[in-house]
C-alpha cells in the first residue's frame, strides 16, 4: 500500500510542478538563499546564517508538501481578463519612476487622470475636477501639515501654492 | 486615595480646552489612521512639537486622542477595502471585510467600534488599578520568553491559512525571510541588501503590507472589471446601535480579548499587531462551531481583534509610566513629550505627580468615551464609502497607497517595495496563498530571530534555556498544544 502511494507522488510530482509553479519558485528562491547564507563570512551556532537557513529550509518543505498535496484552493482564472491589471501596475510603476522628474503633485495629477480615464469615467467635469483637486489636498494634508518631503520634479509647480497658517506654528 | 485622584482627575479633565483637545486628536487620528501608511507613530511625532507650549495635561491629551483615534481607525479601511489603515487592524480583515462583502459594512464598523471602546476601558482601567503588578510581570520578559512568546504568534498561521496549511505556512515563513533583510542585529553583518542602501534597515513592513492588501485588491477589481456593477453590493446604513443580540454575542469574546490584549500591550516590543493575531486567535480557538464560521464575516472575530488591539493602547502605558520603559512606538514618543515637561516617567512619578497621573488615566478613558460616541455616529456614513462607484474610488484609493508607502520614510525605495509587494500578492491570491501570514511572518520573525539567538548564545547553544524559563515552558508548551489539538482532533474525525 505504502508502495502504491509512493507511486502515486512520483507519478503526480510532474503536472503538479507544472500546475503549482509558484511553489516551485519558491523552493528556488529557499535554495538561493540556503547557498547565499552559506557564504556569509560570519558564522557560527548562531551567526547571520543561522535564521535564513532554517526559514528556507521550512519554505523547501512546505511547497514541496504543498506540490505533492495537489490542493485545489486556486481561484478561477479562466473569468479573470489580466490586461487591466497589467496596464494599472504598468501606469503606477511609470508614475513612480517619473515622479523624479515630474514631482508628486504634477505626477499625481497626471496619474489620476490617466487611471480614472482608464476606469470609465467619462464626464470632463468629474475627471479635471478630481484629478486637479484631490492631489492638492494630498499636497497640503502630507507635505504641508505633516511636512513629508514629497519629491517637487524639475519644475516645482507645487511652491506656487500658497502656504498654510499652520506652517508658521509647526 | 486612590478614588480622591480619580475624582480629582475627573474634575481636571472638564476642562473646556482639554475636551477640545481630545476631540481634535480623535478627529486626526481618525482621519490618519484611516489612510494605509499612516501611523499612529507618525502623526503623533508629528504633531508633538504643538504640545510643548501647553501643560503635560492637555499635551497628553491631544496625543492620547490621535493614539486611541488612529488605532481604531485602522479598521475602517480593513473593513471596507481589505486594507488596514494601521498595522493592528491587519486581523479586522478576516471576519470585517467578508461582512461587508455582505451589505454589513455598517453593523461591522459598529461592531468594531464597540469592541474597540470595550478593549480600550479594560486597558485603561487595568492601567488605573494594576499598573505595578503588570509591569513587574512584563518585566520578568527576557530572551526566552520573548522568543517563546513569538513562537506562539506563529501558531496564529494555522487559524489564518484558510483552506490550505502548506500553502499557509509557506506564506508565513515568506514573510519571515523578507524580515531578515538589512543589517544582521547581532554581528551587525549586511544579510541579502546587493549593496542598495535603502535595504540596509530592512524592508519597510507597513509598506509591503499596503502592497500586499492594497494594490492586490485594487488589481483584482480591475481584473473582475472595474465598471461593472453586477457585484455592487447594497450596505444596510439603518440603525445607530448595534442590535441586542450582537452586543451579548461580541460581550464575553470582547471582554476577554480586551484583558489578554491589555496584558500582551504591557509587554514591552509587543504592540496593538501582536495583541490582536493573539486575540483573533483565541477567540477561533475558544468559539466552538462558530455561526458563521470564523473568516466568513462573524462578529465576534472582528470584537476579538479590535478589542485586542485597542486594548493593547493602554496596556503599552502601563511600563511607561510605572517603569519609563516604553511599551511600543507611540508610548517611545509619549516619554518624549513628558520629559519635555520635566516629568519623568517611572515609578517616582507615582509619589511625585499622582495627580497628573490619574488626570492622564481617566482622560484616556474619556477618549474611548468620545471614540465610541463618533464611532457610532459615523458608523454608516462609512459604509456608505463602498457605494461611491469603483471607477472613482480604486484610481484614488491606488493613489493614496503610493502616498502612504512614500510618507513612511520620505523615499520612493518604499513605493517600488510596495508595488512589488502588491504584483506578489496578487498572484499569489490568484493561486490560493492566504496573504496574512505573510504580514504575521514579517512581525514576529525579528523578535524571534534576536531572542533566540541570544537565549542560544546566553546558554552556549542549549535548548535548556527554554525549558529553565517556567513563563516561556508554559508559552511554548501553549504553543504545541495549539497545533496539536487541531491536528488529534481532526485525526479522530
Amino acid at each position: 500500500m505504502i508502495k502504491q502511494q509512493i507511486e502515486d507522488v512520483i507519478k503526480r510530482t510532474p503536472s503538479s510542478i507544472s500546475s503549482n509553479p509558484l511553489s516551485a519558485v519558491f523552493i528556488l528562491i529557499a535554495l538561493a538563499v540556503i547557498y547565499t547564507a552559506n557564504r556569509f563570512p560570519e558564522k557560527g551556532l548562531v551567526g547571520p546564517e543561522l535564521f535564513p537557513t532554517l526559514i528556507s529550509v521550512g519554505i523547501i518543505v512546505f511547497a514541496a508538501a504543498d506540490i505533492l498535496s495537489e490542493t485545489q484552493t486556486e481561484q478561477e482564472l479562466t473569468d479573470l481578463n489580466f490586461r487591466p491589471p497589467a496596464v494599472v501596475i504598468g501606469l503606477l510603476m511609470l508614475y513612480v519612476s517619473l515622479m523624479p522628474v515630474t514631482g508628486f503633485l504634477l505626477g499625481s495629477m497626471l496619474l489620476l487622470l490617466v487611471l480614472l480615464h482608464y476606469s470609465n469615467v467619462r464626464s470632463t467635469t468629474l475627471l479635471i475636477a478630481l484629478s486637479v483637486g484631490f492631489p492638492i489636498l494630498l499636497f497640503y494634508l502630507f507635505g504641508r501639515i505633516f511636512l513629508i518631503r514629497l519629491p517637487e520634479g524639475i519644475v516645482p509647480i507645487s511652491r506656487l501654492l500658497p502656504q498654510l497658517p499652520l506652517g508658521v506654528v509647526v | 486615595m486612590v478614588l480622591d485622584y480619580i475624582t480629582q482627575g475627573f474634575v481636571n479633565v472638564m476642562d473646556p480646552f482639554i475636551i477640545g483637545l481630545m476631540v481634535v486628536g480623535i478627529f486626526l487620528g481618525i482621519l490618519m489612521g484611516s489612510i494605509p501608511g499612516m501611523t499612529a507613530t507618525m502623526t503623533i511625532a508629528v504633531l508633538l512639537s504643538f504640545t510643548f507650549t501647553m501643560e503635560p495635561a492637555q499635551g497628553m491629551m491631544l496625543l492620547l486622542g490621535i493614539y486611541g483615534g488612529a488605532v481604531y481607525a485602522g479598521s475602517i479601511p480593513a473593513i471596507l477595502i481589505r486594507t488596514p489603515g494601521t498595522p493592528s487592524a491587519a486581523a479586522t480583515i478576516f471576519d470585517g471585510y467578508p461582512l461587508s462583502q455582505k451589505g454589513e459594512a455598517g453593523r461591522a464598523v459598529r461592531i468594531s467600534t464597540i469592541a474597540s471602546f470595550v478593549g480600550g476601558v479594560i486597558s485603561v482601567l487595568a492601567l488605573m488599578f494594576f499598573s505595578p503588578v503588570i509591569a513587574d510581570a512584563a518585566l520578568r520578559f527576557q530572551s526566552p520568553e520573548f522568543f517563546a512568546l513569538a513562537v506562539f504568534g506563529l501558531t496564529i498561521i494555522a487559524s489564518v491559512s484558510g483552506d490550505s496549511l502548506t500553502k499557509g505556512m509557506v506564506s508565513g515563513l515568506l514573510g519571515m525571510l523578507v524580515a531578515t533583510i538589512g543589517i544582521d542585529p547581532i554581528t551587525g553583518y549586511h544579510r541579502f541588501t546587493f549593496d542598495i542602501p535603502e535595504l540596509l534597515t530592512g524592508v519597510e513592513f507597513i509598506a509591503v503590507m499596503i502592497g500586499l492588501f492594497g494594490i492586490a485588491e485594487g488589481l483584482r477589481k480591475y481584473a473582475e472589471g472595474i465598471n461593472e456593477d453586477q457585484d455592487e453590493i447594497t450596505q444596510d446604513v439603518s440603525g445607530v446601535l448595534p442590535s441586542f443580540s450582537d452586543l451579548r454575542a461580541i460581550a464575553p469574546v470582547s471582554t476577554g480579548s480586551g484583558i489578554l490584549g491589555a496584558l500582551i500591550g504591557a509587554i514591552p516590543g509587543a504592540g496593538g499587531d501582536i495583541a490582536a493575531f493573539i486575540t483573533y486567535n483565541e477567540a477561533t480557538r475558544w468559539i466552538k462551531n462558530a455561526t458563521p464560521s470564523f473568516g466568513d464575516g462573524n462578529i465576534r472575530g472582528v470584537a476579538a481583534a479590535e478589542s485586542g488591539n485597542n486594548a493593547s493602547t493602554g496596556g503599552a502605558l502601563i511600563p511607561t509610566l510605572t517603569l519609563g520603559i516604553p511599551g511600543d512606538s507611540v508610548s517611545a514618543i509619549l516619554i518624549g513629550a513628558l520629559l519635555v515637561h520635566d516629568v519623568n516617567p517611572g515609578p517616582g512619578l507615582y509619589q511625585d505627580q499622582p495627580e497628573l497621573l490619574y488626570t492622564i488615566f481617566v482622560g484616556f478613558l474619556l477618549i474611548y468615551v468620545f471614540i465610541l460616541l463618533f464611532g457610532l455616529l459615523g458608523a454608516n456614513y462609512w459604509a456608505q464609502v463602498i457605494n461611491i462607484p469603483k471607477q472613482f474610488i480604486w484610481p484614488i484609493i491606488l493613489l493614496l497607497t503610493v502616498i502612504g508607502a512614500i510618507a513612511l520614510r520620505g523615499n520612493l525605495f518604499d513605493a517600488w517595495v510596495m508595488l512589488g509587494s502588491g504584483v506578489l500578492g496578487y498572484v499569489m491570491r490568484l493561486r490560493g496563498y492566504p496573504l496574512a501570514p505573510i504580514v504575521l511572518g514579517l512581525i514576529l520573525s525579528p523578535i524571534a530571530e534576536v531572542n533566540l539567538r541570544r537565549s542560544l548564545a546566553l546558554s552556549n547553544g542549549s535548548p535548556d534555556i527554554f525549558l529553565n524559563s517556567p513563563i516561556a515552558l508554559v508559552i511554548l508548551l501553549l504553543s504545541v498544544a495549539t497545533i496539536l489539538i487541531p491536528a488529534v482532533r481532526a485525526l479522530g474525525e
